[in-house]
Formats: C-alpha cells, sequence, structure tokens
C-alpha cells in the first residue's frame, strides 16, 4: 500500500486545499496520473499518484484542509 | 528559498523579520526533487531579500537554474529576485543563468518608495530589470505592480511608461490586501473597470503581457502568460 502524502511544497506554506478528485474509491490508476488538486495560498497545483494500482481509500474530502505530512489517500 | 526571514521590512509585507540563517547548499536539490514528484513543468522561484549575505543570495538562484536545467529538462523556470542591493554583479549572474524569466518587482509608484519600502530604492529598481535585459535579450523580463497602497491613477501609468522604458516585457497589476495588523491598511479598492484600463494602457504602451484585475498576484498564470508571449514572438 502506497501513501499519498502532501510534500512539503514552499517556504512558509504548511497547508493545502482539497478543491477536486480527479479519481474515485476503487479507481485504477496509474503511476504520475493526476489524482488530486490542491490550493495553497501561492498556488493550484496536481498531485500525482505515487504508485499504479487501485486508490483504495480517500482521506481528505474536497473542501478540507490539509497539512504538510498527512496522508490524502492509500493507492494499492 | 533563501529562509523564511527577510533582512528588508516592507510594509505591505507578512514575511518574517527575524534574525536570518545559513542558506542551506541542499536548497536546489531539494526544489528539483519536489518538481519531480509533483512532476512540476514551470517553475516560479522567488527569495527573501538577503542584505547580510555578500552576493544578495544570486549565487542560490544561479544554483537552482542550473539544476532544474540539468535534471528537469522539460521544464521552464521563472525566478522572482531581490534587488541584490544594487549589486550588478548579482543581476548580471543570474541573467547569465538565462532563466525563461526574469522577474523582479517594482511594487509601488516612485512617491510612495520612502513610505513603503523605505529601504529599497525605485530607480535602483529600475536599473536591475534594464540591466538583466541587457546582459540577456533571450529571457522574458517581468514586474509587478500592488494597485491600493495610495497612490494615484497617473502614478501607476507613470510606473508602467518606466517599467516599458526599462524594456520590461510582462507586467502584473494586482489589488493589495492587508496581510495583518502590522502592516499597511488598504487606502482603496481599485474597481475592475480601472484595472482593465491599465491592461489596454500597457498593451499600448507596447508591453508584451499585461495581467491586471483585482486577484492578479506576480506568479498568477505564470506558466500560461509565459507561453502566450513565447507564441506571439
Amino acid at each position: 500500500m502506497y501513501d499519498v502524502i502532501l510534500p512539503s511544497l514552499a517556504e512558509g506554506v504548511d497547508k493545502a486545499h482539497v478543491t477536486y478528485w480527479f479519481r474515485s474509491e476503487g479507481d485504477d490508476v496509474k503511476e504520475g496520473e493526476d489524482l488530486v488538486e490542491l490550493v495553497t495560498d501561492k498556488a493550484t497545483f496536481k498531485l500525482p499518484s505515487p504508485a499504479s494500482g487501485t486508490l483504495k481509500e480517500i482521506l481528505a474530502a474536497e473542501g478540507t484542509e490539509v497539512k504538510v505530512g498527512q496522508v490524502l489517500a492509500k493507492v494499492q | 528559498m533563501l529562509g523564511r526571514s527577510c533582512t528588508r521590512g516592507c510594509g505591505f509585507c507578512s514575511v518574517d523579520k527575524s534574525i536570518a540563517e545559513a542558506p542551506d547548499i541542499d536548497e536546489p536539490e531539494r526544489i528539483v526533487e519536489i518538481a519531480k514528484r509533483l512532476a512540476l513543468k514551470y517553475l516560479i522561484v522567488t527569495s527573501v531579500t538577503r542584505d547580510d549575505l555578500a552576493d544578495g543570495g544570486s549565487s542560490q538562484f544561479v544554483n537552482i537554474i542550473e539544476s532544474v536545467r540539468n535534471c528537469l529538462q522539460d521544464a521552464r523556470v521563472e525566478v522572482l529576485v531581490p534587488d541584490f542591493g544594487g549589486q550588478k554583479d548579482s543581476t548580471v549572474q543570474v541573467a547569465k543563468a538565462n532563466p525563461d524569466v526574469f522577474g523582479h518587482n517594482i511594487e509601488t509608484v516612485r512617491r510612495l518608495y520612502p513610505i513603503i519600502r523605505k529601504t529599497s530604492g525605485y530607480e535602483r529598481s529600475l536599473d536591475l530589470l534594464r540591466l538583466a535585459k541587457t546582459e540577456n535579450s533571450r529571457m522574458l523580463t517581468k514586474s509587478a505592480i500592488l494597485a491600493g497602497l495610495g497612490e494615484r491613477k497617473e502614478e501607476i501609468v507613470e510606473t508602467m511608461e518606466d517599467l516599458e522604458r526599462a524594456d520590461c516585457d510582462i507586467l502584473t497589476i494586482g489589488q493589495y490586501l492587508r496581510p495583518g495588523p502590522k502592516n499597511l491598511p488598504v487606502d482603496r479598492i481599485v474597481l475592475p473597470e480601472e484595472f482593465d484600463l491599465y491592461k489596454k494602457i500597457g498593451s499600448d504602451m507596447g508591453f508584451k503581457f499585461v495581467a491586471s484585475g483585482p486577484f492578479v498576484r506576480s506568479s498568477y498564470f505564470g506558466e500560461e502568460i509565459y507561453k502566450s508571449v513565447i507564441r506571439n514572438m
């Protein structure tokens, strides 16, 4: 199982808002494919999947705030 | 990059002004690493002002530009540099490293510099942009103005003219918002129509791109603006 983690992005940016999941739980995903869109004070960006497999669980719903290091989803 | 602490005290900025830390030599490597993990195709790299460093931090900008060129061949890199204390050699070195976009923000109009940017210089910033373009005419230069800090409309237009004369290619103009109670209050909310007018005036002046609107920031749609300018050249 691979964790999709919010990485440390920039100086002074320690949180982000989840705005959109491109995939749903149970979907097949490819490594490097965009999984989720996030917005910080400075930028909007997409987080790619760490591995190919199945998106098992989404742990941060759209509209929620997440911190650097937090697990957003699990890919099996 | 170059830490969380700034050695200047601009009235509009909320960045911390405590003791500056020693530069991290691994920083370019870490920036490239995160760019790879996020599969970034366009990086905008900026720093605090580091008057405590002999070169003002320019070598760190050179290192990050070179790291991106070596490790992320598909990615474009835009830098947003401080004024390096007016040291010409710092500007020359960063320009020679050939970023795709060389940004330096003028921030406000000439008259407000002594109030808003006490330890910076209006002419110094214009000179820096002009020098960067002279050293490397292949890269695009870019600057930004914060509106709503107490300037008059004609002063914004005057600053646009000064930037245009400094051969600045891209201009962004956005609404100043007060980051906290220690910062300067908002003097006025600029209406969308006025922002539209600046866009028109700027385009007529000869800027290659003007982004002007309430939500515009210096990094606003940076990649799209870069691509649009390149397409039209």
